[in-house]
C-alpha cells in the first residue's frame, strides 16, 4: 500500500496540473489588461514608443502595463512568462533579437496571446499575429542618396552600426550601402556597433575620431547614436567638419537639424506604429483574427530644406 | 495490486508525454520556410521573378497613355485607379506599359511623351544607378507576407533594380533619340505629389523601338 502512495502522489500531481488549464483555473483572461514589452527604456524613442502604445491602449479602456527587457532576451523570456502567467490579453511587442525573440512570440502565441510586434521585426510570420514595421531599408536609401548628394562623390566616411541581431540594423545599413557602395570615391574606413546607444556612440565616435581624422561624414543607424557620435565632435572640435547622418526622428536630433548641426535623418514615426498596434489588439480582442503578417510603415526623410514639417516623433 | 501500480506508472508517463511531449509535429509549409530563407539567392530568384512573373504580367500593367491623362486630369482620382500602396505611408506606386516617343534624350535622362501632340515629358528615366523599392513594390507581384526576414525581401529589391541597370538601361542609353517611337514598361514611385508626378520617374523593366503610334 505504501509503494502504490509513493506511485500515486506525483501521477495524481501530474494529473492536477495537465488537466488545471482545461478545467478553466489558468486560461479565463484576466480582463482588460494589455501588455507592452519594449526592447530598452533607455532611449527616448522607444520610451515615447512605450508611451504613446499605453496612451492608446488606456484610451481604449485597457490596463496598460510597459516591460522593460533592457536589451536583453533572457529579461524578455522573463518579462513574458510574467505576463502569461498573470493571462494578459495581448502584448504589444518590441523585440530586441529578430531571431531570439521568436521563441517568446510563439510561447504567447501557445498561450493564447496575441503579439503585435512594433518596429522591430521577428524571423518568422506564423509567431506574431501582425507585425507593424518601419521600411528601414527604403528610409536609408533615401538617406543613401541624401548623403552623396550632401556629403559628395569624395570622401572617407564612417559607419556606426545597432545591435547586431536586430535586422533594423541590417536593413538600414544595406538599404545606406545600396546607394552609397556605387560610388568609389566614398570610402568607409571604419564600420563599428554601438548598440543603438548614446553613450556607446560617444565611446566609438572618439576612438574612431583618433583612428581616422580626416572623415568628411558619419552615417549612424539610429539617432541615440547620432546625439553620441555629434557629442564626440563637438568635444574634439571637428562638429563642422564631419557631416552626421541619423535615423529615427527623435526629436532632439530634428532639433539639431532645424540648428543646421546635423545633416539628415529617417523619420519613423513611432507614434503611429504604436496607435496602430493597440488599436490591432483592442480589434483582436474584440473578434477580428484576419490580420496581415507584415505591415510596412514608411519612412520619411528629414533634412534642412523639409525640417520645419516634422516634430513631435511625426509629421505636424 | 502489482498490474495497478503499473497502470499507474503508466499513466504518469502519458500524461508527463502529453503535457511536456519530446518533439514538436511542425506544418510542413513552415519547415518550407525555413528551408528556403537558409538557402535564399536573391539574384537568381530576381532572374526567374523577372522572366517568368514581371514580362508575363505586363499587359496587366496601366496602359501608360490613360495613366498619364488620369494624373493629368485628377492625381487623386488616377492615384485611387491606378496607383497601389504598400503598408501604412503615404508613398504609392505606378507599374505602367504602352507606347510613347522620346522627346529628350542626354547622358542623364530620357524623357518621354505618352500622349498627343507627343511633347510633353510625361516620363524619365534616370541613366545611372538605380535605387529603391520600384519595382519590387510597384507590380503587386510581391508581398513581404512571404518573407519571414525581410532582409531577403529587400534584397530582392536591390536584385532587381541591378537587372534593370544591366539589362534595360544600356538599350536605353543606346537606342534612344529625339522623335523615336518607344515600346516601354515599368514602374514608378511617387513619393512628393509636387515633384514625382510630372514627370513620372520611370525604372524601366522593357524599352524597345515600337512603329510610330
Amino acid at each position: 500500500m505504501k509503494n502504490i502512495h509513493l506511485f500515486a502522489c506525483p501521477a495524481v500531481l501530474a494529473l492536477v496540473l495537465a488537466f488545471l488549464p482545461l478545467a478553466g483555473f489558468s486560461q479565463s483572461p484576466a480582463p482588460n489588461r494589455i501588455a507592452i514589452v519594449v526592447s530598452t527604456l533607455n532611449n527616448p524613442w522607444f520610451v515615447v514608443l512605450a508611451d504613446t502604445a499605453k496612451q492608446r491602449a488606456t484610451e481604449l479602456g485597457y490596463d496598460a502595463t510597459v516591460f522593460d527587457s533592457q536589451n536583453d532576451t533572457a529579461k524578455e523570456s522573463a518579462n513574458f512568462d510574467n505576463i502569461i502567467a498573470a493571462h494578459y490579453q495581448a502584448i504589444l511587442f518590441n523585440p530586441t533579437d529578430a531571431s531570439g525573440s521568436v521563441a517568446n512570440a510563439l510561447k504567447a502565441k501557445r498561450a493564447g496571446i496575441p503579439v503585435f510586434c512594433i518596429d522591430r521585426e521577428i524571423n518568422s510570420t506564423n509567431a506574431a499575429t501582425s507585425q507593424l514595421l518601419s521600411d528601414s531599408y527604403a528610409g536609408c536609401v533615401k538617406l543613401g542618396r541624401y548623403f552623396v548628394k550632401t556629403v559628395g562623390r569624395q570622401g572617407d566616411y564612417v559607419e556606426l552600426l545597432g545591435l547586431v541581431g536586430d535586422n533594423n540594423t541590417w536593413n538600414r545599413s544595406k538599404g545606406f550601402h545600396s546607394v552609397v557602395d556605387r560610388f568609389p570615391g566614398l570610402k568607409m574606413v571604419a564600420q563599428q556597433s554601438a548598440d543603438f546607444d548614446r553613450a556607446k556612440g560617444l565611446e566609438v565616435m572618439e576612438s574612431m575620431l583618433q583612428a581616422h581624422p580626416d572623415i568628411k561624414a558619419v552615417f549612424c543607424g539610429n539617432d541615440a547614436m547620432a546625439m553620441g557620435a555629434y557629442q564626440a565632435l563637438l568635444t574634439a572640435g571637428r562638429e563642422n567638419q564631419v557631416k552626421v547622418f541619423g535615423f529615427d526622428g527623435a526629436d532632439d536630433v530634428v532639433r539639431l537639424i532645424a540648428a543646421g548641426k546635423i545633416e539628415a535623418t529617417g523619420m519613423q514615426f513611432p507614434k503611429l506604429m504604436a496607435r496602430q498596434a493597440a488599436e490591432f489588439a483592442d480589434e483582436y480582442i474584440k473578434g477580428r483574427h484576419d490580420f496581415p503578417a507584415k505591415i510596412p510603415v514608411p519612412v520619411e526623410l528629414v533634412t534642412h530644406e523639409n525640417v520645419s514639417q516634422f516634430g513631435d516623433y511625426g509629421k505636424k | 495490486m502489482r498490474l495497478v501500480r503499473w497502470l499507474i506508472l503508466v499513466l504518469f508517463l502519458a500524461v508527463l508525454a502529453w503535457r511536456w511531449p519530446l518533439f514538436h509535429l511542425l506544418p510542413l509549409q513552415a519547415v518550407r520556410q525555413q528551408k528556403m530563407a537558409a538557402l535564399f539567392d536573391p539574384g537568381q530568384f530576381a532572374a526567374k521573378f523577372w522572366k517568368d512573373r514581371l514580362l508575363p504580367s505586363l499587359p496587366a500593367a496601366a496602359p501608360a497613355g490613360s495613366l498619364i491623362q488620369a494624373i493629368q486630369t485628377d492625381p487623386a482620382a488616377a492615384r485611387k485607379k491606378f496607383g497601389r500602396s504598400v503598408g501604412l505611408g503615404a508613398d504609392y506606386f505606378y507599374f505602367l506599359s504602352g507606347t510613347g516617343k522620346v522627346v529628350s534624350a542626354t547622358a542623364d535622362q530620357v524623357s518621354i511623351a505618352c500622349l498627343p501632340p507627343y511633347t510633353n515629358a510625361d516620363l524619365a528615366i534616370a541613366i545611372g544607378p538605380v535605387f529603391g523599392d520600384a519595382l519590387r513594390d510597384g507590380s503587386g507581384l510581391l508581398s513581404i507576407n512571404d518573407y519571414p526576414n525581410s532582409q531577403d525581401f529587400n534584397a530582392i529589391s536591390a536584385a532587381l533594380d541591378h537587372l534593370s541597370e544591366t539589362q534595360v538601361l544600356p538599350e536605353v542609353k543606346s537606342q534612344a533619340r529625339v522623335g523615336l517611337t518607344v515600346r516601354l514598361a515599368g514602374c514608378a514611385e511617387v513619393d512628393d505629389e509636387s515633384t514625382d508626378l510630372r514627370p513620372l520617374n520611370l525604372v524601366p523593366i522593357l524599352f524597345e523601338a515600337a512603329p510610330t503610334p
